[in-house]
């Protein structure tokens, strides 16, 4: 009797043990499987940039040579050099510049006031506000651009550079109010309250205690603004004609020009958005996650 | 709001009013006598009678300005007679001819329709329309996949999770404009598939991917650009979406048994369901506006949507005509809150029926 339990414990752990190293087996390929998947999907996003950073850099004969090589060889910046010289680039840069630094202050400065009335205070029609917010966040660019063109027009501001930067700055306002909102709420009542109890108004409970802390926060909200209105095109295309924005200026002369001024703008387009992302990447969530609510 | 709606206004009587000229005539040969009858442009009259009167010129000079009393057949059909000055009609002589054509006359405004018919007659108009339409249908499933699986592994808790983040988010910043440069780069006739085909030996010369009578390929093409660009900001939404998802539930699921399938299918897309319709609308929105990647990697002129419509008709190089474009963004425009009602009134009517379930 004894010995046949024995027996059977002994397989049972033997069984067990097997069955724990299947299960670590499993556990280490699951993981595998996802490090792999997690690269695959790296590579599926960054391969590309690299491919158009390597044209930027080879030399314009390399750029059209076929087969072309993956790695730049000789890397050299004549391309760019080329790019950035051709007529009207570095003015429709400092353009771009111009509109979208004007868009992200119209923006910020009149976010900040709106989102913390939206934050802070309850008041009437407050839902009907976020949901109007949120509906003119889906408004398509599209639809706006062409009959504002014609009103920029008949108002004489046409072809003007701040005209587009208040096109910019209308469009982006909704999110970048909601985003300051959430920023702001996400600072404890208690210290503004706290501060109250000190002796300080609102205006400084609010200048010294709440904007100090949600500074991150606005920021990134702003870097958005800037990188919205320096990728936007469509409006910049339609909304002027002498002042052109980057991105218009390259569409513009898209089918005129050869690939190593093609692939040159294209990278130099999105160089800024690498840099961005990555001062960002900690509020996105904060800013898209509004959109759920 | 006014910003807004505004604008808005404006590309209603953009789309649905003509600016028209019309000449009045007069019961006497007077600038501001009673008005006889009217009639449009390019109407022939005939010259019953004339009169030579004076015309002061603003430097103090008098100068001779013919009336002529006319009749004519007006757009109703009936005979009409009356005053006209001669600054209005052309005349051959004006001592002598007895007929004479109206040129000029008074700004207004009538309602047409002119500028919808002319969208959609338009022979690149269907195209545009399903171009862009199968685009959606070919790029937000697969934007949604992908999502849901990059989501997946960034909430899986393996290590360098940040930087995933980093690379995946990367394309949220990136322009449509830019976007499809990098991928004309990629498929263009010298481009990297056909270094790559031609290099490994599997082609002697390269495929031409884009051109006419490729649709298919440049569509390929036009579809990974957007899927690259455009699927970061649906994961940044789902990931979002998933952090409120109580742990419990899916621990609870584990649990019970199910597997990874059963729990993605039963425990966290149902829960996912609000953020997934966010995503959804948006996306769309979005889809009807694709238009730099379409001209980067196509050129625009084959492969047309309506976005590049709006900009052709309204471009002062090409058609010059603002009323069309905004008849096409109008268009755009009840495209897409269709569809973001359809989707709204389909997710609310299924919880409805799993409610009376």
């Amino acid at each position: 009797m004894n010995q046949t339990t024995g027996v059977i414990t002994s397989l049972s752990q033997q069984e067990f043990q097997a069955q724990h190293r299947r299960s670590r087996m499993r556990h280490t390929m699951r993981r595998g499987g996802i490090y792999l998947l997690a690269i695959g999907l790296a590579v599926w996003i960054l391969l590309p940039i690299v491919l158009i950073g390597s044209m930027a850099f080879s030399t314009p004969a390399d750029v059209r040579a076929f087969p072309k090589q993956i790695i730049p060889d000789p890397i050299s910046g004549e391309t760019m050099n080329f790019f950035l010289n051709t007529e009207g680039i570095l003015r429709a840069t400092g353009n771009s510049i111009v509109v979208a630094v004007l868009a992200l202050l119209i923006s910020t400065v009149l976010a900040v006031p709106a989102g913390y009335a939206i934050a802070r205070y309850l008041f009437r029609g407050r839902d009907l506000i976020r949901l109007g917010i949120l509906s003119v966040r889906a408004f398509p660019i599209v639809v706006l651009a062409v009959p504002l063109a014609v009103v920029f027009i008949q108002l004489g501001m046409f072809d003007q550079v701040y005209s587009l930067a208040l096109m910019h700055a209308a469009l982006t306002l909704p999110t970048t109010i909601l985003v300051v909102a959430s920023v702001f709420t996400s600072v404890p009542y208690e210290l503004e309250e706290a501060a109250l109890v000190f002796g300080c108004t609102r205006l400084q409970a609010f200048w010294r205690i709440v904007l100090p802390l949600s500074i991150p926060g606005i920021a990134a909200s702003a870097i958005l603004t800037f990188v919205l209105s320096w990728n936007e095109v469509f409006a910049a295309i339609l909304l002027t004609i002498t002042n052109r924005t980057l991105p218009a200026q390259i569409l513009y002369t898209l089918d005129k020009s050869g690939d190593p001024f093609k692939f040159a703008g294209g990278f130099f387009m999105l160089v800024p958005s690498l840099i961005f992302i990555f001062f960002i990447r900690r509020y996105l969530f904060s800013m898209w996650g509004q959109l759920n609510k | 709001m006014l910003f807004f709606a505004y604008p808005m206004v404006e590309s209603l009587q953009l789309a649905l009013r003509r600016e028209g000229q019309f000449l009045n005539l007069r019961v006497e040969p007077v600038e501001d006598a009673a008005v006889a009858g009217t009639v449009a442009m390019q109407t022939e009259l005939s010259v019953l009678e004339r009169q030579r009167l004076e015309e002061t010129l603003p430097n103090g000079r008098t100068r001779p300005i013919y009336w002529f009393e006319v009749e004519t057949v007006d757009a109703a059909g009936e005979t009409i007679r009356g005053w006209v000055s001669q600054s209005n009609v052309f005349i051959e002589s004006r001592t002598e001819s007895t007929s004479a054509r109206v040129v000029s006359g008074e700004a207004s405004q009538e309602w047409t329709l002119d500028f919808i018919r002319r969208m959609f007659n338009d022979f690149r108009f269907s195209s545009a329309l399903g171009t862009t339409i199968l685009l959606i249908v070919l790029i937000i499933p697969l934007q949604f996949v992908l999502a849901i699986i990059m989501a997946l592994v960034l909430q899986s808790q393996i290590r360098g999770s940040n930087l995933f983040l980093y690379i995946y988010a990367i394309p949220l910043g990136i322009s449509d404009l830019a976007s499809g440069i990098v991928w004309y780069s990629i498929f263009t006739q010298r481009g990297f598939i056909n270094s790559f085909l031609v290099s490994a030996g599997l082609r002697d010369t390269p495929f031409i991917f884009i051109q006419a009578d490729n649709h298919g390929w440049m569509i390929t093409a036009i579809v990974l650009a957007e899927v690259w660009r455009a699927t970061s900001i649906v994961m940044v939404i789902v990931v979002s979406g998933l952090q409120a998802i109580p742990r419990d539930y899916i621990e609870a699921g584990e649990v019970f048994g199910a597997n990874l399938w059963q729990r993605l299918w039963h425990i966290i897309l149902p829960l996912l369901k609000p953020s997934l319709q966010v995503a959804l609308i948006l996306r769309t929105i979005l889809a009807f506006q694709v238009f730099a990647v379409v001209i980067a990697i196509t050129g625009g002129n084959i492969v047309t949507v309506l976005a590049n419509e709006t900009y052709r008709w309204y471009d002062p190089a090409r058609f010059n005509s603002p009323n069309v474009a905004a008849v096409y963004a109008g268009f755009i425009m009840l495209l897409s809150l269709g569809i973001s009602l359809f989707y709204l009134r389909a997710v609310r009517s299924q919880e409805e029926a799993a409610k009376a379930l």
